[in-house]
């Protein structure tokens, strides 16, 4: 076997655990308060319906489906067997709608929001970051401090700002929502140009927090790396400064991809709430929803949907990196 | 007839300090390094000799300064030379550099091939990828490298291996001058023994012209050097032929530095710096008079209050106030 | 440690982030001693703009907004260190038992590390927050503490096992010092500037986590806190309203806080880490 496949395998390995845990976790945590945890949510929720009938209705639904009246191993088993199959259980708030439904229709606008945005942002952060450290000087001194600034302005923050200002003050973007509530979602200009309105907001504010924070950690490491032996020798042999500022940029930039990997989901942790302050009809909105609505199977298949999506991101990316970046392959093989 | 190959003169460099003073690590150095013969530099760690060694190639990076002095290779004095003119005609093509860690030195994210493509682009930009190939491969055979190490990537490499495919690399361009700082101290005995080879190697096939070996082991140089310059608080103290040097030193420094060795092949193997009392002086504070006075057991008032000049004898030089008859007649004292 | 201290004053990043903090943490903690009524009282219409009498008007139950800014802070930054201590102490537990044991033990801890790094942690709030029914602030402090600590706990293990091969701990191991006490006295002292360092990144983190889970109505109970502020004012609708001054000055006094922790930081970071001097 050679070393990348080792690699890969062990990757896989550690992420297989990982999401072994990440289920159980979601499972266990709500149910492991004092009492019947569940019975308790439920008749919470059931508190604010007055239809005795609906409330009957919703309980034997959820009693059945994740037979909470068995003992705990055996509901784990048959949540197991349910994921399987897909079924993440029918959602008290929307009754009776099933929750794998509910997130299907907002996954697409959820991905179209934060994967365009935090890759944006990520290659905006990441190229000023590099020069910031390469060109010094005024450059820097400006850079830095501001990046510095919005690092710490969180994703929410910089998203009511901008809600206030260019929607409701300037009047240049809509409010909220993911398009014109009169409009018929299909494939005609009206309709994606409304779509673009609605993204345009939601989309920058995402993308300007997650550039300071690259530029950041791509100026660190610019520095770093302009420091480093290799940037003497090649210059003491005649290589031209272009060429050498290549090399630091790539270096530089390789280990930022982890840094992507591991920030992944404190990023997509503050998209999502970035999506409630926009209404926006993804994922976050949904989960805001479902809060407040006590919709226990909503919010439990939220958090399992995002925490999946971390883990699938993660792993696409330490596989991608451990593809292009030689010293993680010297390193595997000296670990053989 | 013999011809100066590299001669350096009144050299002084210094480095700024983040409190803006001038720390002279290299303070009024001169020296003549004659086509075909080999130059050894020793001194304990912060007696400049590595500065030294970076200064001669004339390029400054902060830290690092210029201060005044000329070196001139072959007659040129490259400090007149601009950065562009150094970078495309002296900067290894007529003088190449060993750095200290070499383990380092190499871009960890290209292959060895691809480095010297990219040097080869600096100063033979007519050669295509094939000719390069077919040189490197030639240059590494005869050298006893295995040409399997081009399309390696540096942490692929042992760190003998990594330290020989430097020095390959440095001198592929055949510069007349090799400075070398340290070529083997971080190395194993094998390793270091495989190194010295390597340098013999390129004197024997005229690959380089000449050699300047800096090293903290003195002893060392006795196998690898014509001549030894030993640096004491950035000035040189004393130059003679290996053997008067190790058999024969004026200077009480160079005495002290090679400690009691008597029996020289097998005393000295693996034999390092005997420890001198006391530590070198605080460059930013020179002392006036002798700069070893402090240090010295020999030292009396006219040493710490005036300058020394430079004595030379039967050709060789050295940095102090007495003469050699006093000198020799003090160390014979001290044998017995 | 008194050295480190005297650099740091000569830091000017250090000093502007300290001296905004301190200036926020007194204001937030002298004001309501002078202005003793009850932040929760309603004492005007909702959203009333700022005035002479309410200096950020009202919200939308017609409270005193200022107060409640001053009392929502104080929480905050309380939540935040209280969280900053939990997360740091777990993580330095965890980071030098790993690193100073090795073996198995670290194996094992460091592959329970990797994991929590991969697992959002905002997800295991989310998950914690929406089971505990009565929630106070302590309550949600301890909460973002024992979800945040696998970052230290990582950086820890990486100083400490470099740490354990350096020559003083063999003498003290060789001298028969017991392992409590090398590690006091022969390890701690040399990651104390990353464990402040942690510390002070914990705490704003800290602070962000309460806010965000607070935004999404998770926040603790019978208190304010930047986020319910700002929970509420997304609940009732105080953007649509033009209520400007619900959400703003909340907003912004969050990241000015962590502003000032993350200079802090970073000036830290000049002086302790020698390699990103430039």
């Amino acid at each position: 076997m050679n070393a990348y496949a080792k690699y890969f395998v062990k990757k896989l390995f550690w992420y297989l655990v990982t999401l072994v845990i990440a289920v159980s976790l979601n499972f266990f945590l709500p149910r492991m308060i004092e009492g019947n945890p569940v019975a308790m949510i439920v008749s919470q929720m059931t508190k604010g319906m007055t239809d005795s009938d609906t409330i009957k209705r919703v309980y034997e639904t959820f009693i059945q489906e994740f037979g909470v009246d068995k003992p705990l191993w055996q509901q784990f088993l048959i949540y197991v067997q349910n994921l399987f199959t897909g079924n993440l259980g029918t959602s008290f708030g929307l009754y009776p709608k099933k929750v794998t439904d509910i997130l299907a229709s907002a996954v697409p606008w959820t991905i179209g929001l934060q994967l365009p945005a935090i890759l944006v942002g990520w290659i905006l952060g990441n190229v000023l970051g590099a020069v910031a450290a390469y060109k010094k000087g005024v450059f820097d001194k400006v850079i830095f401090p501001v990046a510095l600034f919005v690092n710490s302005i969180p994703f929410f923050t910089l998203a009511i700002i901008m809600l206030y200002v260019f929607a409701l003050t300037l009047g240049w973007f809509p409010l909220s929502g993911g398009y014109d509530f009169q409009m018929i979602p299909q494939l005609s200009f009206e309709f994606i140009g409304s779509v673009i309105r609605h993204h345009t907001l939601p989309f920058l504010s995402i993308v300007l927090v997650t550039i300071g924070g690259q530029a950041i950690g791509m100026r660190e490491m610019s520095i770093y790396e302009l420091n480093a032996d290799y940037v003497l020798y090649s210059k003491l042999l005649g290589i031209r400064d272009s060429r050498i500022s290549r090399y630091v940029f790539r270096n530089a930039m390789l280990p930022q991809i982890t840094g992507l990997a591991l920030s992944i989901g404190t990023m997509v942790g503050g998209s999502l709430i970035c999506e409630i302050v926009f209404s926006y009809p993804g994922i976050g909105t949904w989960l805001f929803t479902a809060i407040r609505q006590l919709d226990y199977p909503l919010i439990s298949g939220c958090t399992l949907l995002i925490a999946l999506s971390v883990l699938l991101a993660n792993f696409t990316i330490d596989i991608i990196y451990g593809f292009i970046d030689p010293r993680i392959k010297a390193s595997q093989m000296e670990d053989q | 007839m013999t011809t100066n190959i590299l001669e350096v003169s009144g050299l002084k460099t210094y480095y700024k300090t983040r409190l803006k003073e001038k720390v002279f690590a290299v303070d009024g150095v001169d020296f003549v390094l004659e086509e075909g013969k080999t130059l050894g530099i020793a001194g304990e760690s912060g007696c400049g000799k590595s500065t030294l060694a970076l200064s001669l190639m004339g390029f400054y990076f902060p830290p690092l300064h210029y201060g005044s002095g000329s070196i001139q290779i072959h007659g040129r004095d490259i400090m007149k030379l601009s950065k562009e003119q150094l970078r495309t005609q002296i900067s290894g093509r007529e003088i190449a550099y060993i750095p200290q860690a070499a383990m380092n030195a190499l871009n960890p994210t290209l292959r060895i091939i691809r480095f010297i493509e990219d040097i080869m682009k600096e100063h033979r930009p007519e050669l295509t990828k094939k000719q390069v190939w077919d040189m490197a491969v030639e240059r590494f055979e005869t050298l006893n490298l295995s040409p399997k190490v081009l399309r390696s990537y540096p942490n692929e490499l042992s760190g003998g291996m990594k330290q020989r495919t430097v020095i390959a690399i440095s001198t592929i361009l055949n510069p007349k001058v090799l400075i070398a700082d340290e070529p083997t101290s971080a190395l194993d005995v094998t390793s270091q023994k495989a190194v010295i080879k390597l340098m013999k190697d390129l004197l024997d096939k005229q690959f380089i012209r000449s050699l300047v070996f800096i090293t903290h082991e003195l002893p060392l140089l006795y196998h690898v050097t014509d001549d030894i310059m030993v640096m004491y608080a950035g000035e040189i103290v004393e130059r003679g032929t290996a053997e008067q040097m190790i058999f024969d030193p004026l200077h009480p420094y160079t005495k002290k530095l090679m400690g009691s060795i008597i029996v020289p092949e097998e005393g000295m193997k693996g034999h390092k710096l005997a420890a001198i009392p006391g530590t070198p002086p605080n460059l930013k504070h020179v002392p006036a008079g002798c700069r070893f006075a402090e240090r010295c057991s020999y030292a009396q008032d006219q040493c710490r209050e005036n300058n020394v000049a430079v004595k030379e004898v039967d050709g060789r030089q050295y940095r102090c106030h007495f003469d050699t008859g006093t000198l020799k007649e003090w160390y014979a004292n001290e044998q017995s | 440690m008194k050295n480190s201290f005297n650099i740091l004053i000569k830091s000017p990043k250090f000093m502007l982030g300290a001296g905004i903090f301190i200036v926020m943490l007194a204001l937030v903690l002298i004001f309501p001693m002078i202005n003793r009524k009850d932040p929760l009282e309603m004492i005007a219409l909702a959203f009333q703009p700022p005035s002479s009498q309410l200096w950020l008007g009202s919200d939308n139950f017609g409270r005193d907004l200022f107060l409640e800014l001053m009392y929502g802070i104080q929480t905050s930054i309380r939540v935040g260190l209280i969280a900053g201590v939990f997360a740091t102490a777990i993580g330095l537990i965890i980071g030098l038992a790993s690193g100073y044991i090795g073996g198995i033990v670290d194996n094992l801890l460091t592959s329970i590390t990797n994991i929590f790094i991969v697992i959002p942690s905002f997800i295991i709030l989310i998950l914690i927050s929406v089971s505990i029914n009565s929630r106070s602030s302590l309550v949600t402090a301890i909460i973002i503490g024992i979800t945040s600590w696998p970052w230290t706990a990582r950086a820890v293990r990486a100083q400490t096992s470099s740490l354990r091969n350096r020559d003083h701990v063999h003498i003290a191991k060789i001298s028969g010092h017991s392992t409590p006490r090398i590690i006091v006295f022969e390890i701690l002292p040399y990651i104390a500037s990353y464990v402040v360092m942690a510390f002070v990144l914990q705490t704003a983190s800290g602070i962000l986590s309460e806010a965000s889970i607070s935004m999404l109505g998770l926040g603790p109970y019978n208190t304010i806190s930047l986020g319910i502020i700002m929970n509420w004012a997304l609940v009732f609708e105080a953007p649509v309203a033009g209520a400007w001054w619900a959400f703003i000055p909340a907003a912004l006094s969050i990241a000015l806080i962590t502003f000032s922790l993350y200079m802090m930081n970073t000036g830290m970071d000049e002086i302790f880490n020698p390699k990103i001097r430039s």
